[in-house]
């Protein structure tokens, strides 16, 4: 490594590694405890609630793979990929927890879902007494993660596009006489597949170890595994504090097994697809298959998009009897216990995720500068940067809220900002890094060449080419840092309130309408984000057809 | 025994006229090159065959398989094959994988993997089934990448300057192995290329393009 590359990258490493690395070995150092390790397995229910975290995050992340997969394929396939583009932006830039509460609002027995169909379909007056949501097996907690993860999965997928020569390999299998759909299956998503084994761990572990739709959507007595060590922490007694340090090892411990023993059926998976390659039947008739895909991930869709609509309903009905499909009126009354303080929450929600983004894109840019021509470290560094997504939470943040007790530092709005520029900095680095390795070099030297220094050079032919792409890193940065929960929890040791917090509070003593007050801040804020950073990316450079998208 | 038949076929791009229209007969087993600088519409035509033409281009005319018009199929049931510059084997997949993936189906795994045991042993790359496509030389690359085109039974056979990112010496013996299976075969063969050596060792018609 060149000296002047260290400094950069060094920093980065410590903002991201350190509290994470340390962190995860305060964990470590307070949690083991033998005698707290029977105490949380003696507790009621323990088994199932493993059982029910191990089983909604497994069923939860390989249908959303499937079905990002296959939308992938239908839309790539079909000539509407810009379409499934702008389907999934919005329903990965609400927040989890937003998600969460707004399907709670769909599902559940008086939910918006049942009163658009009844009584004409269902012929019910009341709301029936079913447990739709919050189910024992878990299927609402289920769909909303496939919502959110969906979403996500398609656009990595998308991402890992470019490093695939897609188009050729996809044409190379229609002229052997394969079907589009097949072709695209067995030819290109392979290797997509390849592409996107960090991100698909992601999701993976934060579907086993989530609290944001657990507590919302999962099933109760007992609730998923995260949820129960949710519920010790923030429990006033602190004496069941030690038994949620040890519990959050045995979910580290937990998650690591599902990880591994999910690869490798991803691997013995893949043996299987190879074979269907080879088999050499060529489908016809595909079009219902398309059809269907269609079809699957349109209702996906607008279940998410039914969760925001509920969420702006409930918040501000007032009577609203069912199987009415609207309220009758409308009242602020839910409004008037939070409003005193939204204002504050607002304001701490989004001088946060601002300066996330602001600090985040300084760190990022110059390194994303200096490794521009280093594709081997610039991989290295963003596995590095990725791991805080590739552990539970839980199990590091509380290290590090003990670390920065210690150093009297919790409760800070810096050290909640450090909180959030972990969990920030992968997506940043992400988008930023690949799109600046992509300009060509040329340009820089056409610019140094025209008389430009080093300053003007970058600023007039590199900045305008990575603009687009910083744009939407920094909406990215943004809505993370919005739907940041737990980390906002441990940093700010309960003393720092955002949207997320009240959002999460609220669902957890079951006040969903409260929580929905909460969610339209949480919802809406990303949703601004990425509106306007595609705004200013559509307008800016509107009549340049070479510009990088 | 087939032939492949170009009827009357022009394109246009943007109001401009690449070629005007022109009728080409290429019958069983006769290899037809088609030459012309960059830019004379080679690659356009080629695309027009198999039916993967962009949409800003206007095409006119008809492409016939015997007496089939193929014109308006997707380019999957055309049933053409192609083998381009690039050999293009799937490199998720092993060498024999992608023999599989060629291969019309029928017959069970066991019965298919001899298949393609046999037709790698007679292109003298016996037991190379297991290997993985990118540590193979590319001659070797090229001669799996015929097999799997030659595997999936095509009616007519489509080159698009396949010789071109071969150094010289494989280049005439991949050649020669080209041109020995498309006559024992009886296809019907476009060859496109810039290289007037590779359309005088077709030893059939040449078509000159944009002169």
């Amino acid at each position: 490594m060149k000296r002047r590359m260290r400094a950069g990258v060094l920093i980065l490493l410590t903002v991201s590694g350190v509290p994470t690395l340390s962190g995860l070995a305060a964990a470590l150092w307070f949690g083991v405890d033998a005698a707290s390790l029977m105490r949380v397995l003696d507790t009621p229910g323990i088994g199932l609630s493993i059982a029910s975290s191990v089983w909604t995050g497994l069923v939860a992340t390989s249908l959303s793979l499937a079905l990002a997969h296959l939308a992938v394929a239908v839309a790539m396939t079909g000539g509407w990929r810009r379409r499934l583009n702008a389907f999934s932006l919005p329903l990965l830039a609400m927040p989890h927890l937003a998600v969460g509460i707004g399907l709670a609002l769909v599902l559940a027995p008086s939910g918006l879902l049942l009163r658009l169909i009844s009584p004409a379909v269902t012929g019910l007056t009341e709301p029936p007494d079913w447990l739709s949501v919050q189910d024992p097996y878990g299927l609402s907690l289920i769909a909303g993660l496939v919502v959110k993860e969906t979403a996500f999965l398609v656009l990595v997928l998308f991402a890992a596009l470019t490093q695939v020569p897609a188009e050729r390999l996809l044409l190379q299998a229609r002229l052997l006489g394969y079907g589009r759909l097949k072709a695209w299956l067995v030819a290109v998503a392979p290797l997509l597949q390849q592409q996107i084994r960090l991100p698909l761990a992601a999701v993976l572990v934060f579907g086993l170890t989530n609290v944001e739709m657990a507590i919302p959507l999962g099933p109760d007595l007992p609730p998923t595994f995260s949820v129960m060590l949710w519920r010790w922490f923030v429990d006033a007694d602190p004496a069941i504090h030690v038994q949620a340090y040890t519990g959050t090892l045995l979910l580290l411990f937990v998650t690591v097994l599902t990880v591994v023993v999910a690869s490798r059926a991803g691997r013995a998976f893949g043996i299987l697809w190879g074979r269907w390659a080879e088999n050499g039947s060529r489908l016809r008739g595909e079009a219902t298959a398309r059809g269907a895909v269609g079809a699957f991930v349109s209702s996906v869709w607008i279940l998410g998009m039914m969760a925001l609509l509920a969420i702006l309903l409930r918040s501000a009905a007032g009577v609203w009897r069912f199987p009415d499909v609207l309220p009758a009126s409308a009242a602020l009354s839910s409004w008037s216990g939070v409003l005193p303080g939204a204002g504050n929450v607002a304001g701490t929600t989004i001088l946060l995720a601002a300066a996330t983004t602001l600090v985040g894109v300084i760190l990022v840019l110059p390194v994303a500068e200096q490794l521009r021509r280093d594709a081997a470290l610039r991989s290295r560094l963003g596995a590095w940067l990725f791991l805080p997504l590739l552990l539970p939470q839980m199990t590091f943040l509380f290290g590090v809220q003990v670390l920065l007790a210690y150093f009297g530092l919790d409760g800070t709005f810096p050290a909640v900002l450090w909180s959030h520029l972990i969990f920030a900095l992968p997506y940043l680095w992400g988008l930023l890094a690949p799109a600046r390795a992509a300009i060509d070099p040329r340009y820089l030297s056409v610019a140094r060449t025209l008389g430009a220094g080093p300053a003007r050079a970058w600023l007039t032919s590199t900045m305008p080419l990575i603009l687009r792409s910083t744009l939407l890193g920094m909406a990215l940065a943004f809505s993370v840092s919005i739907a940041l929960y737990l980390p906002t929890l441990f940093a700010g040791a309960g003393r720092i309130a955002t949207a997320a917090t009240e959002a999460a509070a609220a669902a957890g003593s079951g006040t969903l309408r409260l929580a929905a007050v909460h969610g339209i801040l949480l919802a809406v804020l990303p949703l601004a984000a990425f509106t306007g950073a595609y705004a200013a990316g559509a307008v800016l450079f509107r009549n340049r057809r070479g510009m990088p998208r | 025994m087939s032939a492949l038949t170009l009827e009357q076929v022009s394109l246009r791009i943007s109001g401009e006229t690449l070629f005007a229209p022109f009728d080409l007969h290429v019958p069983a087993g006769v290899v037809t090159s088609v030459i012309g600088p960059s830019g004379s519409g080679k690659s356009s035509l080629l695309a027009y065959v198999c039916g993967t033409l962009a949409p800003q281009f206007e095409a006119e005319g008809r492409v016939l398989l015997d007496d089939d018009d193929v014109s308006g199929l997707p380019p999957e049931r055309r049933g053409l094959g192609i083998l381009f510059q690039e050999p293009l084997l799937f490199p998720h997949l092993s060498v024999c994988g992608n023999l599989l993936f060629g291969l019309r189906d029928g017959g069970g795994r066991r019965a298919r993997r001899k298949i393609a045991d046999s037709e790698l042993a007679s292109m003298g790359l016996a037991g190379f089934g297991d290997r993985d496509p990118d540590t193979l030389s590319g001659g070797q690359k090229a001669r799996v990448a015929l097999l799997r085109v030659l595997l999936s039974k095509p009616r007519a056979l489509l080159l698009d300057e396949p010789f071109g990112a071969l150094d010289r010496d494989n280049r005439v013996k991949v050649r020669q192995l080209v041109f020995d299976e498309i006559r024992q075969r009886k296809l019907p063969t476009l060859l496109v290329t810039h290289d007037e050596d590779d359309a005088a060792s077709a030893a059939g018609p040449v078509v000159a393009l944009g002169s």
